[in-house]
């Protein structure tokens, strides 16, 4: 059998599922080339009133926070050293790699000038959020990169790198920390410039910190998002009793968020917030059902050990994140008067396209790399290894390469 | 950045007096002629009076505004020119990852096409509206008014004052802005006490003098902070948060696997043979 | 313009009626602004709220065609509150000046009137003479019959009432006008009027000028700074073309064409050469035997000698009207072989063009001489005709531009400017003056070969303009000037001037009626002298800080930058207002300071040699009460030709001077509103030279209309809609739009509404549509036959096309 027919065979065998998300990935592929061929004029609504569309509303600006899971979980398990939820970190570094390196696509995508995005590199201006956010975006792209290279290590049976990844398992969960901190809350820094522009309902000087910390409760509602999921549809462990740990870090963040919000929003707003109903039917929206609901749901003893639960309090949360997200970057920005911007179909075909990317790779990747069967103390790092501090526990001679 | 070092009082500046404007377009025309811009497709008038094409736009860096209307019983047939204002500290060349913008010590804040990477942040930031991309390209990239920068840094004017007959100065900010506080001191009764511009966007390099209330005629009211210092106020704790919360979280770190690993020797000293506390944490597990 | 562009800041008051300079002379507001800015008050009287009236202090909206009314009711003002400039008006105008007896006017008609022939026996008007032939003056004004008492009783019946009713002008604009603007009377006051075409395109045209002119003169405004009598003249060197006399009824230099009777020299000169026996009266004029043999000699040079009457055998003679009306008229009987147009557009620029169109199909050949294919070149295959059905032979020939060809262009100050080539002619373009010359070489060729009736008018031309295959545009320029044919000495007061065969003549004073002189112009004689092209001239330099740049540039007449000057001072030469002097007398070393005076004499008050400031008039004195003009002595209001109301000053609907043509109709139940046609700044004339450059396309791209929000509301027009505009002679369609600018007129207890439009569009070039003048009748101003392009009457509807 030729390669090209394992392949074909091998996709023949997915579930009806994959495939369709293959169809969808295909017809986004095909939308990004029509994008370059006949320019963003053409393809897409966009226009000098509404430079900002979908792609950046979505595909940056949105996703991003939504794939701060990574960093999160990274900080709770590495760093808080809560081993135990550690099997939960993989699968929020591949969330992580893959939103990351499609905001990467998406980005590219929506530039004038992608062949110059290297321009950044040679051009610094400080002083520019864009800046910031492109450099973190690349940095934190290479460390989580270099993170989801350990389940390729391990696949492949690389000793070698899969140590030195464990080596820096740590300080890269705290670099991506670092450097998540800063791109996530100056994804709200973006829209400070736009003064008498963003509503007020979402404009306040303090924007950047709710992205950061909205980013943080989100983050690791999409773990428990993605673990229930994962659990229902790809037959994977049942986390729940992990997830309970989250679900009591989480209401924190979540209630010192609202406190930020509201602080903002009575002393450090400007325009009148009142002013247009259906932006205030937004807000209350965002807010009720996308922050204050799920809060209460965190509250509740009964989240602890109920998955469905779980399951709904982070969805709601996710919903929330996504509609602040285009709040702020899309819905608040327009002005009255003007018309209303609504994506065309071949930015809408990108953005599924990028969706169902996800999705796809996420669940290939899970099927051939060691994502969730991954459970450090099955490991062998049995070779020597001074850098590390000797611990008694890395001497376990069991066995063998990941359990595949 | 460059501009901070820039002495306002000398930049070069337009000071528009509407008052004296009398909707010839010469300026708009002018501008398309120097820049050589294409000549848009239009369609009736777009907008009141006169007004043509429907905005500025890749094609059209300045463009004349009609109000007509009344008040008062009276008519108010007014005019004014709508282009970058150049401002002091802009908001465009602030937001623009790569400094494709910058404030030259001239005045006219400057663009950089080769720079460009077509994010249109400066869209999003410019207070005015006033950056448009070529939407029409494949690759597109910025345009706007230039301040005809070429022609101002070799003594020259730019090529819509030139064409102006009537409202359009250009001079040293200073010297722009005493001649606009004189006007309005000399004839109150013509203007409307207020010289847009002056303190907007932190003051900008294009002054306007009116008859009509800024808000009749369709002026933004604008902050009178540079713009650029509303993100600066959160940029400028990057290094720090950095930092910050890179040193947290090692300490954190340090101190809870410390705090681990004493509690593990502690575990070890006290179960000396027993078993080690990795298994029995991996059976508790499984 | 008595008076020019840059004088306009030294107004304390500007009167613009029946222009709109902010639109159409965009560079008049710099000076304009600079005037308001020195406390100068803006006055606009104007149908429309336009983009000058925006600008004003004033604005007064007033009827199409009924500025005679309006500007009669300023002069009763006037009169009946004293704040005319008296010692001016007894000493430099004919106020005091006696009427014959036989003079009268009865219900709107003057004395001697042929109803017959529509024309007035001129005679009958004339000045009471005394024993020695002048005229009979009462210094003191009282006597009944002088000019001034007689002017009083005429525009007595134009009281505040009266002319608000006829003009529809509300009464509190209208007062506040007149008061701003009589308040110039003062000596140390400067008031300037602005008009153009709003005045002149009426079948009382000149009339509506005369009494612009008159006011001036009742308020002192003429000959000073800041003041004059000022047409803003239209195409950019409409100018220079009158000055060389494009018009049929004359010759370079405002010389009349010689008519039919003018057999010879010595008639033509009999006939057009004024007399005076008042010693103090400088009579110019009196000159015109030395300009028109200097003309003959430029035209026919060495050909032209005393013994043949230089040549005057050879210039044709005229006989009646060969206006353009007139010509159409003949083309469209088909008494036309061919047409040169040479940058003109008769299928746009004229009234009632379809019957236009159609007439150029009558002609066996058409040549176009422009930059652009224009409606005209292309009338044979315009919109609803069939190419085949026409046999005209149709030649284009491709002209360059004003930038790609060297020349003179005189603007309305009367300052001729130099201009150089910018850029190469593009394509196979040529200049106008290689395209004349092509003309003459070719056509003289063929008359020499095949011979002809009358062939020497052409063949015995002198044409020396080098031997480049671009004439020398620079020898024309010195020809225009003119230079002595032979040695010459010349006595002048002191001094004894020797010049050469060949040298330039300096000043036209030297010109002379013996053949010794060359001029092509005798206005333009000063422009290129032997210190070289004067008219290239570009010092900046301002002595007299009233902005007359005595060295840019050069102006006709003799450099002299404002006309008329010897009227800025008093009798003995101090000026009337001492802070804006354009002359003054210097008593000491006996000269004039400051602008070149009208003429050298001394102050009017010296004995001797003193004369009156009107050089150009035989009595020397400004005509507050006119001699030669066919319709009347002083302006009498009468409706257009096609008006929504009756006269109410008269039983006189219309210019009785003015035969009424076929094709008009007053009927209110088909046209009940007012038409009227204009410019805007966007576009140029027939549109030739704007709609076809994109950046100028973008700004106005489509035919529209404009009226008014009650009007729109009673035809239930929006903005933007398409309408269709109605009169006898045709309809066009149009986009409408809606303003407030554009406002009904109470006019006679009724409300009247207009219908505006610009007359550019056509369908040549770039961006088209339907013409405004399918619309306009044809029908023009008793003495220069412009034609009343400003008020008709018509319908409109709204929707598009309908036939
Ligand atoms: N941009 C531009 N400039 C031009 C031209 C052009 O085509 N485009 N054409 C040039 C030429 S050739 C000329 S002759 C000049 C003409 O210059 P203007 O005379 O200024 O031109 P118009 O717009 O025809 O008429 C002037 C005004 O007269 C008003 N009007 C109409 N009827 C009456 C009336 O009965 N009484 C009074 N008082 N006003 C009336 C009209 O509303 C209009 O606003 O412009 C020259 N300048
Ligand atoms: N309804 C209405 N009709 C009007 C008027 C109005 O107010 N209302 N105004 C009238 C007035 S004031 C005027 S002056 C006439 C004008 O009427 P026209 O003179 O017939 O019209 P223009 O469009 O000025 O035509 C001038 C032509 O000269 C060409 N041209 C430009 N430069 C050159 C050159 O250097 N050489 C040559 N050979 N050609 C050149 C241009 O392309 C253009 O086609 O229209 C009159 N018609
Ligand atoms: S007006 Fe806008 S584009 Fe112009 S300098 Fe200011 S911020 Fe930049
Ligand atoms: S579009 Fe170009 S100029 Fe504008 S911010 Fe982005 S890189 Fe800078
Ligand atoms: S300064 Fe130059 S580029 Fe800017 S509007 Fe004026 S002419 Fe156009
Ligand atoms: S050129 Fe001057 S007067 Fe004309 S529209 Fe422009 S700003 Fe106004
Ligand atoms: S078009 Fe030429 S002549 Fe007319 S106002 Fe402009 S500069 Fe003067
Ligand atoms: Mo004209």
């Amino acid at each position: 059998m030729t390669a090209a027919k394992i392949v074909i065979n091998e996709i023949k065998g997915y579930h009806r599922f994959i495939k369709f998300m293959m169809v969808l990935v295909g017809l986004g592929a095909l939308a990004s080339l029509v994008r370059f061929i006949f320019g963003l004029g053409v393809t897409t609504n966009l226009n000098d009133t509404y430079p900002w569309g979908l792609w950046i509303s979505f595909d940056v600006v949105t996703a991003v926070p939504l794939a701060a899971g990574a960093f999160t979980i990274g900080i709770v398990a590495h760093v808080f050293h809560i081993k135990k939820l550690e099997p939960l970190v993989r699968p929020a570094i591949v969330t992580g790699f893959l939103g990351y390196s499609l905001v990467c696509v998406g980005l590219l995508l929506d530039l004038g000038q992608p062949q110059r995005g290297i321009n950044v590199l040679r051009y610094w201006n400080i002083h520019s959020p864009m800046f910031e956010v492109s450099m973190c975006v690349m940095a934190y792209t290479t460390v989580l990169t270099l993170e989801f290279l350990h389940p390729v290590a391990e696949k492949f049976g690389w000793h070698l790198p899969l140590r030195l990844l464990r080596t820096l398992e740590l300080p890269f969960a705290i670099l991506a920390a670092m450097i998540s901190t800063l791109h996530q809350s100056t994804l709200g820094t973006f829209f400070l410039i736009a003064v008498d522009k963003l509503h007020s309902l979402w404009y306040n000087p303090l924007l950047p910190l709710q992205f950061w910390l909205s980013a943080i409760f989100t983050g690791l509602s999409i773990v428990i998002f993605e673990a229930s999921l994962v659990h229902k549809y790809m037959g994977q462990p049942d986390e729940t009793d992990l997830l309970a740990t989250l679900t009591r870090i989480i209401p924190w963040i979540m209630g010192v968020y609202l406190l930020v919000k509201f602080f903002a929003l009575a002393f450090l707003t400007h325009g009148p917030l009142f002013d247009r109903p259906v932006l205030l039917a937004l807000f209350v929206l965002e807010i009720g059902l996308g922050v204050l609901t799920p809060f209460c749901m965190y509250l509740t003893k009964k989240i602890k050990t109920d998955k469905k639960l779980q399951l709904r309090a982070a969805s709601l949360v996710i919903f929330g994140l996504v509609l602040n997200r285009f709040n702020v970057s899309m819905f608040g920005m327009e002005q009255p008067g003007n018309m209303i911007y609504a994506p065309s179909l071949i930015e809408s075909l990108v953005t599924i396209g990028i969706i169902a990317a996800h999705i796809l790779f996420f669940v290939l990747i899970a099927k051939y790399f060691p994502v969730f069967e991954h459970h450090p103390e099955t490991v062998d790092y049995s070779i020597p290894d001074r850098m590390r501090r000797i611990d008694h526990g890395t001497k376990h001679p069991a066995g063998s390469e990941a359990g595949a | 950045m460059s501009s901070e070092k820039i002495d306002f009082n000398k930049t070069k500046t337009f000071l528009i007096d509407t008052t004296k404007c009398t909707g010839c377009r010469g300026c708009q025309v002018a501008c398309k002629q120097w820049n050589q811009l294409k000549g848009e497709t239009t369609h009736f008038f777009s907008g009141e009076g006169y007004q043509n094409p429907p905005a500025m736009s890749e094609y059209t860096f300045t463009r004349i505004k009609f109000k007509d209307y009344q008040k008062h019983g009276q008519n108010e047939f007014a005019f004014y020119k709508e282009m970058c204002m150049h401002c002091n500290d802009p908001a465009c060349a602030s937001v623009c990852p790569v400094g494709a913008f910058h404030k030259t010590a001239e005045g006219p804040v400057i663009y950089d096409s080769e720079r460009c990477i077509g994010c249109r942040f400066c869209m999003m930031a410019c207070p005015f509206g006033v950056p448009k991309y070529e939407w029409s390209k494949a690759f597109p990239l910025v345009r706007k008014c230039t301040g005809c920068y070429s022609r101002v840094k070799e003594g020259m004017k730019p090529a819509c004052a030139t064409a102006c007959p009537t409202a359009i100065s250009y001079g040293p900010r200073e010297e722009m802005l005493k001649e606009a506080e004189k006007r309005l001191a000399n004839r109150p009764d013509r203007y409307y006490k207020a010289i847009y511009g002056k303190e907007e966007a932190g003051g900008t390099s294009v002054l306007y003098l009116t008859h009509q209330p800024l808000d009749e005629l369709g002026f933004k009211p604008v902050t009178k902070r540079p713009l650029p210092s509303y993100t600066w106020q959160a940029l400028r704790f990057v290094p720090g948060i950095f930092l910050g919360v890179g040193g947290t979280l090692s300490l954190v770190s340090w101190f809870q696997q410390r705090k681990d690993r004493i509690a593990r020797e502690e575990q070890e000293q006290a179960l000396c043979a027993g078993k080690r506390p990795e298994e029995t944490r991996k059976e508790d597990h499984q | 313009m008595t008076n020019h562009w840059v004088d306009l800041k030294n107004s304390d008051c500007i009167f613009i009626i029946g222009c709109n300079p902010a639109e159409n002379h965009p560079i008049s507001f710099k000076w304009i602004e600079k005037a308001m800015e020195n406390g100068g008050k803006v006055i606009v009287a104007d149908p429309r709220y336009t983009r000058s009236a925006s600008k004003s202090d004033i604005y007064a909206q007033l009827r199409p065609g009924t500025d005679i009314a309006f500007l009669g009711g300023m002069i009763n003002y006037a009169l009946q509150h004293d704040l005319i400039h008296k010692e001016y008006v007894r000493d430099y105008t004919n106020a005091a000046f006696i009427v014959n007896a036989k003079y009268d006017f009865k219900d709107g008609l003057f004395c001697a009137f042929d109803d017959q022939e529509k024309s007035y026996d001129l005679k009958a008007w004339a000045y009471e003479l005394d024993g020695a032939g002048n005229p009979k003056t009462d210094p003191s004004m009282k006597d009944p019959r002088c000019v001034y008492q007689l002017l009083k009783k005429h525009y007595s019946r134009y009281d505040i009432d009266m002319v608000c009713d006829i003009t529809g002008t509300p009464k509190d604009a209208y007062l506040k006008a007149v008061q701003a603007y009589c308040a110039t009377g003062r000596a140390d006051k400067a008031g300037t009027i602005l008009y153009a075409m709003g005045i002149t395109q009426s079948t009382h045209g000149t009339q509506n000028v005369r009494a612009v002119a008159m006011l001036q003169m009742l308020l002192g405004n003429i000959g000073i700074a800041g003041g004059g009598v000022n047409a803003l003249r239209g195409e950019s060197n409409v100018q220079g073309s009158t000055d060389y006399g494009l018009l049929f009824h004359l010759l370079p230099g405002y010389l009349k064409s010689p008519e039919f009777d003018n057999v010879d020299l010595k008639a033509y000169n009999e006939k057009w050469t004024p007399k005076t026996k008042d010693s103090k009266s400088a009579n110019w004029w009196g000159n015109t035997p030395k300009y028109i043999t200097s003309l003959l000699k430029a035209w026919y040079g060495d050909n032209a000698t005393k013994e043949n009457d230089f040549c005057y055998s050879y210039l044709p003679k005229r006989m009646g009207s060969y206006a353009y009306g007139k010509i159409m008229e003949k083309m469209g009987k088909g008494g036309l072989d061919g047409l040169v147009c040479m940058g003109m557009n008769p299928a746009m620029g004229g009234p009632d063009s379809g019957a236009a169109r159609d007439a150029l199909g009558k002609l066996k050949w058409l040549v176009t001489v422009d930059l652009w294919e224009t409606e005209t070149s292309i009338f044979w295959k315009r919109p609803g005709v069939n190419p085949k059905d026409i046999q005209t032979e149709v030649f284009m020939l491709p002209a360059a531009s004003s930038v790609e060809k060297e020349g003179s262009i005189s603007n309305s100050g009367r300052w001729a400017q130099w201009r150089y080539r910018a850029v190469e002619p593009v394509g196979d373009s040529k200049s106008d003056l290689w395209i004349i010359d092509q003309f003459y070489k070719r056509v003289s060729a063929l008359y020499k070969k095949d011979k002809g009736t009358f062939p020497e008018p052409i063949t015995k031309l002198s044409w020396n303009y080098g031997n480049g295959e671009e004439p020398d545009v620079h020898l024309v320029a010195k020809e225009i000037n003119g230079y002595f044919v032979k040695d010459t000495t010349i006595k002048d007061k002191d001094k004894v001037l020797e010049f050469k065969a060949g040298d330039q003549v300096p000043m036209f004073k030297y010109l002379a009626d013996d053949g010794s002189t060359v001029a092509g112009c005798w206005i333009y004689t000063g422009s290129y002298t032997k210190d070289g092209n004067q008219m290239a001239r570009r010092d900046a330099s301002d002595p007299t800080g009233l902005g007359m740049f005595p060295k840019w540039s050069w102006c006709w007449p003799v450099n002299r930058r404002i006309i008329y000057n010897r009227a800025s001072v008093q009798k003995d030469g101090t000026p009337f207002n001492p802070k804006r002097p354009v002359i003054a007398w210097n008593a000491l070393e006996k000269k004039w300071v400051g602008d070149v005076p009208d003429g050298p004499w001394p102050p009017m008050a010296d004995a001797k040699e003193g004369k009156y400031p009107f050089i150009m008039l035989p009595e020397g004195h400004a005509r507050l009460y006119a001699l030669d003009l066919k319709d009347g002595p002083f302006p009498e209001h009468y409706e257009p030709m096609e008006s929504p109301v009756k006269n109410q000053l008269s039983t006189r609907q219309n210019n009785p001077a003015v035969a009424v043509p076929k094709n008009v109709s007053s009927d209110l139940a088909k046209y009940p509103y007012i038409g009227t046609t204009y410019r805007m700044t966007e576009h140029w004339q027939a549109g030739a030279m704007t709609r076809s450059l994109p950046w100028l396309a973008e700004l106005v791209p489509d035919m529209f209309v404009e009226i008014s929000e009650t009007l729109a509301k009673e035809k239930g027009i929006k903005k933007g809609d398409k309408v269709r505009v109605v009169t006898v002679r045709g309809t066009i369609e149009a986009v409408a739009l809606v303003t407030a600018r554009l406002k009904p007129l109470h006019v006679e207890g009724k409300l009247v509404e207009q219908v505006g439009m610009p007359w550019h569009f056509g369908y040549a070039g770039m961006v088209t549509g339907d013409s405004a003048n399918v619309l306009t009748p044809t029908v023009g101003c008793a003495n220069t036959a412009i034609p009343e392009f400003k008020a008709f009457l018509c319908n409109i509807e709204k929707g598009g096309r309908k036939g």
